[in-house]
């Protein structure tokens, strides 16, 4: 990735009239840590970078913004807001559009081919971390972490992310500035932990969810890190009716969880974030991914692709399958 | 009283008829829950992922039971009494600082009996981890606060000091594995923790904190480190000395119940009355509204800063908002 | 399960051909098992997978959504969305360990009183035959 060209592009961006900020990522507060970044003058985009730490997914800031009411003759600020964005928020980006959750016109897509990401809680276990800022790169094949002066090669396959393994899409689906050049697209692994389940029966899967939904402490991260999950109103926040009482037992968990699901079935662009940021560690992406490719398989439909498709459960087709009913 | 290494299964051994819970593997994470017969108890690890604040306040709890169109109501008994093995002092800290709270206009029955019924075994740390900073707010490594009992891992024993009369209690009835401590075994105790205490890098410089916070209500520095923060609860759910709760009616067909719960301050519904106003509408009041309240209305109030310096709420920010961070943008504002 | 387990079934009908299937069912002396909770809605394409989830919640072993044929819709295309997503909803429950034989969808007409008949049998066999639900539900819990 070439810094230069980013930090020339984004300068470029944040000096016109029309953009608001720039949404990117910056150096975090200690070990390899990356933070996200709101940048609103061409001096600070000097902060920019890009990383192999740079896994979270900034689409989700899109519609994260309070609307508050505004002062009578006040009118709302409708500048632009420029993103940075990797294969996978770029399809959240298109999947946005397609929901008209978010207009084309009011987002500046800087497009950041990926060549994988790395997971921060391997990173750590398996080469420590520190309190001291530390830096990954990539270095063509593998990862390079630079930390107090050493550098310490890292095969890619021991902290390269979940996600980025099973990516099909590296590189961003639409951009209008593209930093550097595509990458060259790789195949995806095995889906091994959807396979694991899918080869137990249904008790054992029910076992298996239950010892993870009962950890769920209920914290909603993963609702509100999720670049898809932004409706004003949230049924889990609603108390009349209340359809997912509050109360942290299983049974509310479940509910939570199938509710949580069910609603990015056919949305879910698998950036991975909610099982990143679970702090109970609750593999949530293996239901999202299973929905994903039930949703491929069956119906054909991959989400976040095409900005002008139907969204996939406002929509039919007169030959969807049925074999299901009686 | 000196715990030899060797006999520790036989001292676990002799709690666990006594409803005892200590940190246990849950996936990837630690967590605090009941050991059962015949269980090894490992005390290695760093800190449980969810603190133990929630044994005397519950996520959820039901504080009465009722019937539509019935005045009667039943309250569920308490639970037994519990002890608690491998709490760390910040943690136990915490559940003192709490307390406060729960003592303040009136004695809030539910926390004061279940805490009443816990006996808190610390365990001080040797080995601190990368975000904590327990002694920039008071605390230590191996501070006895809110304890009953405390342990000192001195490599093949375990140093056991009584801070209560509960923790007492307990060296009295494992007296026969005990064997007394010697002058070696203080020195040598004093000599690890100030090693650990050494090894906390990451500081807070409180000093006039407390004060100069309300002097910065309007500040941009909060919408500044605000910005990023996607409003989730894993800062407060997981913080040991947050103590914010709900209280909602369930029904059931014709059942129902009254519980209380944690909620957290970082919800955009927490401050959101019935007419639709929300006196925190942006998550720059609510970033404020927490970082206000535990430095600034606690030590107001109670005379104590309501963080303990666990680095939990750094560590598993799913986005890098770093309170040590916030704290230093404050104090630089403040000069 | 004890022998005499009588499944609780929920059925939610679209109200102008499964709901009128049913109504046949009854005025012409069709027997079928008594265990089907009948909950009337406009149109299948109006069953919230919320429904079917806090059905089961509450207390339902087993959950039953009916609409009319594909085409015959009163409003034109409602059961072909209800298709679409409830059966995302069975693959879903199915993968979180909820028995599909809890679970069913069917096109009854308002002139197929009988076909109405086989569906609930074959509802009830299969709740029977998955026992009572235990999952999560809500007043097993810690209630």
């Amino acid at each position: 990735m070439d810094l230069e060209q980013l930090r020339k592009t984004a300068a470029e961006v944040v000096a016109r009239d029309d953009v608001k900020y720039l949404i990117g990522w910056k150096k975090g507060s200690y070990g390899s840590r990356v933070a996200p970044a709101f940048v609103e003058d061409a001096a600070s985009v000097i902060e920019l970078i890009f990383s192999p730490s740079c896994t979270a997914n900034l689409a989700t800031y899109l519609t994260l913004v309070e609307k508050t009411p505004l002062p009578r003759g006040q009118e709302t600020d409708k500048r632009k807001v420029a993103l940075m964005a990797k294969g996978c928020d770029s399809r959240a980006v298109v999947q946005l559009l397609v929901e008209k959750g978010i207009h084309r016109e009011d987002v500046i897509v800087i497009g950041c081919p990926c060549p994988g990401m790395i997971d921060q809680s391997l990173l750590a276990g398996k080469y420590g971390d520190t309190e001291e800022r530390s830096e990954v790169r990539w270095n063509g094949k593998d990862f390079t972490l630079v930390r107090g002066g050493d550098e310490i090669e890292i095969p890619r396959n021991d902290v390269l992310a979940e996600k980025c393994r099973l990516c099909r899409h590296p590189n961003p689906v639409i951009s209008d500035y593209l930093i550097g050049e595509a990458v060259k697209e790789w195949d995806p692994a095995e889906d091994s932990g959807v396979g694991e389940l899918e080869a137990k029966d249904v008790d054992g899967r029910g076992d298996y969810w239950e010892g993870q939904f009962s950890r769920c402490v209920r914290c909603y991260s993963c609702r509100n890190v999720c670049p898809l999950c932004y409706c004003q109103d949230c049924i889990l926040d609603r108390l009349n009716p209340t359809w997912i009482n509050r109360a942290v037992n299983f049974s509310e968990n479940t509910a939570f969880n199938i509710s949580r699901a069910f609603h990015l079935a056919g949305r879910c662009i698998e950036c991975g974030e909610c099982e990143r940021v679970c702090p109970a560690n609750i593999p949530l992406g293996k239901i999202n991914r299973k929905m994903a490719r039930e949703v491929r398989e069956k119906y054909g439909f991959e989400p976040g692709l095409d900005p002008d498709a139907e969204p996939f459960q406002a929509s039919f087709k007169p030959d969807d399958p049925e074999d299901f009913i009686l | 009283m000196l715990l030899n290494k060797e006999k520790w299964p036989e001292f676990v051994e002799k709690l666990i008829g006594k409803n005892l819970w200590a940190p246990k593997l849950e996936g990837e994470a630690m967590r605090f829950a009941l050991v059962a017969e015949g269980e090894e108890v490992s005390l290695e690890y760093g800190n449980t992922r969810v603190p133990p604040k929630g044994t005397a306040f519950p996520q959820t709890e039901t504080m009465y039971r009722f019937q539509l169109g019935n005045t009667d109501m039943q309250e569920p008994k308490l639970e037994e009494e519990r002890i608690l093995l491998g709490v760390r002092p910040c943690d136990a800290r915490a559940m003192a600082i709490i307390e406060k709270l729960f003592r303040w206009d009136y004695d809030d029955p539910y926390f004061l009996k279940r805490r009443e019924m816990l006996t808190l075994v610390g365990l001080a740390c040797n080995d601190p981890g990368l975000n904590c900073f327990c002694p920039s707010v008071g605390g230590a490594p191996d501070s006895a606060e809110g304890l009953d009992l405390l342990m000192y891992d001195l490599g093949d024993s375990f140093l056991m000091e009584s801070v209560t009369t509960k923790g007492e209690a307990l060296l009295a009835e494992t007296k026969e594995l005990l064997t007394d401590s010697d002058a070696d075994a203080v020195k040598t105790k004093e000599k690890l923790f100030a090693d650990a205490g050494a090894k906390i890098k990451r500081t807070v410089d409180h000093i006039g904190i407390p004060e100069g916070l309300p002097g910065l209500w309007e500040d941009p520095l909060w919408r500044r480190v605000s910005a990023s923060c996607i409003g989730c609860a894993t800062c407060t759910y997981l913080c040991p000395t947050c103590h914010c709760f709900d209280i909602q009616d369930e029904v059931e067909g014709f059942e129902a119940r009254r519980c209380r719960m944690w909620d957290s301050c970082m919800f955009e519904e927490y401050t959101l009355h019935t007419s639709g106003h929300n006196t925190r509408p942006t998550r720059r009041e609510r970033t404020r509204n927490r970082i206000n309240h535990k430095y600034s209305y606690y030590v107001d109030k109670f005379d104590v800063i309501a963080c303990v310096g666990c680095g939990r709420c750094i560590n598993l920010c799913p986005v890098n908002i770093d309170i040590v961070e916030i704290l230093r943008q404050v104090k630089e504002e403040l000069q | 399960m004890s022998e005499n387990y009588e499944p609780n079934i929920v059925a939610f009908l679209c109200n102008w051909c499964s709901y009128a299937g049913a109504d046949l069912a009854g005025t012409s002396r069709v027997q079928y098992p008594a265990n089907i909770q009948v909950i009337r809605v406009m149109c299948s394409g109006r069953v919230n997978p919320l429904y079917v989830m806090n059905a089961l919640q509450q207390g339902a072993d087993g959950v039953l959504v009916s609409g009319c044929h594909p085409g015959d819709c009163h409003y034109m295309e409602g059961n072909f969305y209800a298709r679409r997503r409830l059966g995302m909803l069975k693959d879903l429950m199915e993968f979180v360990g909820v028995d599909p034989r809890r679970f069913h969808m069917s096109w009854v007409s308002a002139s197929e009183g009988n076909k109405w008949k086989e569906v609930v049998e074959k509802t009830v066999e299969d709740a029977r035959e998955a026992g009572p639900f235990e999952g999560f539900r809500r007043r097993q819990i810690d209630w």
